[in-house]
């Protein structure tokens, strides 16, 4: 006799949904570091610097997810003869996704603060890295935090394609029950509502911080739509 | 900005090259290691293995009501560990990652019910057959197919990299609609919930299917073939290769493959050819 | 073990990842052509329908937004048909598709007419033009010129995405890749070469798409990112 869909198996999506925030949570803080870096890259004086971190967004951008997990699983432990777990490699795909992501942002924040401010402050006769580090980033952080929350639901959102892969994710845990209980019509819309409850708070944030924050630049944010 | 975009598309390009570049220079060595360990020898030295486990496939792999893996490969891959004296590491993969993860060096032997055919021993080597299966057609009482021919005009699910999806299509007639998942499950979820009017898979995971849902009256349908499975491993590892040989003689002798085989699908083990 | 690279089984099927990528550029450019003149009717009910409607749209728009695409397709696929509503597994990946590109394209085109200044609309009807008529020629056309490039970019997004519609078995680049990999056990060389196909459809859909831009709007403003 298939399951009846009880304590047992909720409990068992539930633990899917902690993957699924423990994954997100990873990726944004390993990327958050990486396109932190692709940001100051972009920033440099150093032309090939700004030409690498430009492909590498291209790259990540103009690539599906799915694929860009495909080939950091069955790639690398080709690539270096590394015994790569699903673990491992499902955190660097989405690292490196987020880093992508992040570093275009974070980029075009500081490329929002006006010229007028690294001018003047060049006339002052600051460095360029003290302007940068003193005059520009606390501005371009204040334009770069709503498109950054807004950015942390496409990455929970993203991590449902580990699902493909087999990794025990929200979205893999749902089928594994479904699989066993047989019940899609209870499950799936269960297993949508949690993202749910999870991804509208932080956009709710998002938009909250953008009206707040008082940014009245467009495109950083709204652009970043995503399925 | 037409010339900053070509740039960028061209170092795109490029590391994407960088990165298939490396591979031809460093050769990635997952069976055996720097200095000529074998598989096997590292196995035992660090006193751990790593076996597919795939839980999707009824009755070889499942999800126990903990979460767990049970299943007759599960048992299997369990008591060869045993028996090897290490640890064993499970490593979930669906049904197209089975192959694709021994030959990465995720595992160090693939058991999933991986049934012996040539097309696949071009990639990676068989060990001694230690269970048989038959892979079926099955569908609801209302899905009228007595026979590879009735399949004409029907939607079939078949699951990827598996033997039904290199048997089935040869004796399905032109116009028959195949469906194609990477795993088992989506497979017998597309069955149940209608969207197809048969599927391919094992006789054990039809049964399987059948039992647990009766009110869909899930029933076999016709026979595509038989076949033996096996364990696998990667090409090199020949002397893991032929310790797990030894192992499937030992236990085809004393009953413990017997028992679990008869434990998860309730019908005897037929007497096991050698490969 | 010596991994040789075969890109030969790649070169071999090199028609079929071709086949594959134009079911993409289909489903995505589909969706895209329904999605967005539901997204025009979704925005324009937004701003002038009852609260009732509104609210509804919101709900929709919200819960398309903040629920990922591989399980809304899911829902569509294996939940409806105990409800009795069966659909072929590409029809749900169109429709998936577009229910979700709609509701993006939606906000971005209300953001577009939210942009407009309402003096124009207020001068619009008082110099007699028609509701209808103010609506498309003060109101859509400039928020479509503003909207654009968000648009232009959704549409990438949602190709780049559509690869999920694999899981559920439709027919796309993915799917193809799938099997092709799963046959010939050359895992890493499809899959590489397959990345290297989404990107360059990716790169061609953003330059047809900018020289769409100077084509549809010669006197606009060109002050939009690359």
């Amino acid at each position: 006799m298939s399951r009846g869909f009880g304590w047992h198996e909720l409990l068992y999506v539930l633990r899917g949904l902690g993957w699924t925030l423990a994954l997100s949570a990873m990726a944004l803080t390993a990327g958050g570091l990486g396109g932190l870096i692709i940001a100051l890259a972009r920033q440099s004086r150093a032309r090939l610097l700004r030409i690498v971190a430009g492909g590498f967004i291209l790259l990540l951008q103009g690539t599906p997810v799915l694929m860009q997990l495909f080939l950091a699983f069955y790639g690398l432990a080709v690539l270096t003869g590394f015994r790569m777990d699903p673990w491992p490699a499902v955190i660097l795909a989405f690292t490196l996704y987020a880093a992508a992501f992040l570093g275009e942002i974070w980029q075009g924040a500081i490329e929002a603060v006006p010229r007028t401010q690294w001018e003047a402050a060049h006339a002052l006769g600051l460095r360029r890295h003290v302007i940068l580090l003193r005059v520009v980033a606390p501005q371009a952080v204040r334009l770069a935090i709503p498109p950054t929350v807004g950015f942390l639901v496409q990455l929970v959102k993203s991590t449902a394609v580990a699902s493909i892969i087999g990794f025990v994710e929200l979205t893999r845990a749902g089928q594994l029950m479904v699989n066993v209980t047989f019940q899609p019509m209870l499950i799936y819309p269960l297993v949508a509502m949690l993202y749910f409850v999870v991804c509208w708070p932080i956009s709710l944030l998002a938009s909250w911080l953008e009206r707040r924050l008082d940014v009245g630049r467009r495109p950083v944010g709204r652009m970043l739509g995503g399925t | 900005m037409e010339r900053r975009n070509l740039l960028t598309a061209g170092t795109a390009a490029g590391l994407l090259a960088a990165a298939m570049a490396t591979p031809a220079a460093a050769q990635g060595t997952a069976g055996s290691t720097a200095g000529g360990l074998s598989t096997l020898d590292r196995i035992q030295r660090n006193k751990k293995v790593a076996i597919t486990a795939e839980v999707d496939s009824p009755p070889f792999g499942i999800l126990d009501s903990d979460g767990k893996p049970d299943g007759s490969e599960i048992a299997t891959a369990r008591q060869l560990a045993k028996d090897l004296g290490v640890e064993l590491e499970f490593v979930q993969v669906n049904a197209t990652q089975r192959i694709p993860a021994l030959l990465a060096g995720r595992v160090d032997i693939a058991i999933s019910s991986l049934s012996i055919t040539t097309e696949r021993a071009k990639v990676a080597a068989f060990c001694a057959p230690h269970g048989a299966l038959s892979i079926v057609v099955c569908g609801p009482k209302s899905s009228a197919i007595a026979n590879a021919a009735d399949m004409a005009g029907k939607r079939i699910a078949l699951t990827r990299a598996t033997l039904e999806e290199a048997t089935v299509p040869k004796v399905a007639p032109p116009d028959t609609k195949l469906v194609y998942f990477d795993d088992i499950g989506p497979t017998i979820q597309a069955l149940l919930s209608g969207q197809v009017d048969g599927a391919g898979m094992s006789a054990f995971a039809a049964k399987s299917v059948a039992d647990r849902n009766p009110t869909a009256g899930i029933e076999v349908k016709f026979t595509v073939t038989t076949a033996y499975y096996s364990a696998m491993v990667r090409q090199a590892d020949e002397s893991l290769r032929h310790w797990i040989d030894t192992w499937v003689f030992v236990n085809s002798h004393n009953g413990v493959l017997a028992g679990i085989y008869e434990k998860y699908t309730g019908v005897k083990l037929p007497p096991l050819p050698a490969i | 073990m010596d991994y040789v690279f075969q890109f030969g089984a790649v070169w071999d099927h090199r028609w079929d990842l071709l086949d594959g990528a134009w079911l993409t550029l289909r489903l995505s450019g589909g969706a895209f052509v329904i999605g967005l003149w539901l997204a025009g009717m979704l925005a324009y009910a937004r701003e002038t329908a009852p609260s009732a409607v509104r609210i509804a749209i919101g709900a929709y728009t919200e819960l398309m937004r903040n629920t990922p695409l591989l399980v809304q397709l899911f829902v569509l696929y294996f939940s409806l048909p105990s409800l009795g509503i069966r659909l072929d597994a590409d029809a749900v990946a169109l429709i998936g598709l577009t229910l979700n590109f709609a509701a993006y394209g939606g906000e971005i085109l209300r953001g577009g007419m939210l942009s407009i200044p309402p003096g124009q609309i207020e001068a619009a009807r008082a110099l007699g033009l028609s509701r209808w008529h103010t609506f498309r020629h003060v109101v859509l056309l400039p928020a479509l010129r503003v909207a654009y490039p968000a648009l232009a970019s959704q549409f990438v997004l949602m190709m780049l995405g559509s690869s999920v519609v694999s899981a559920i078995s439709a027919t796309d680049l993915t799917a193809i890749t799938n099997t092709l990999q799963s046959t010939t056990f050359r895992s890493f060389e499809f899959y590489f070469t397959t990345t290297g196909i989404y990107l360059l459809m990716a790169l061609l859909t953003r330059a047809i798409l900018a020289l769409g831009y100077q084509y549809l709007f010669p006197a606009a403003r060109r002050n939009a990112p690359a």
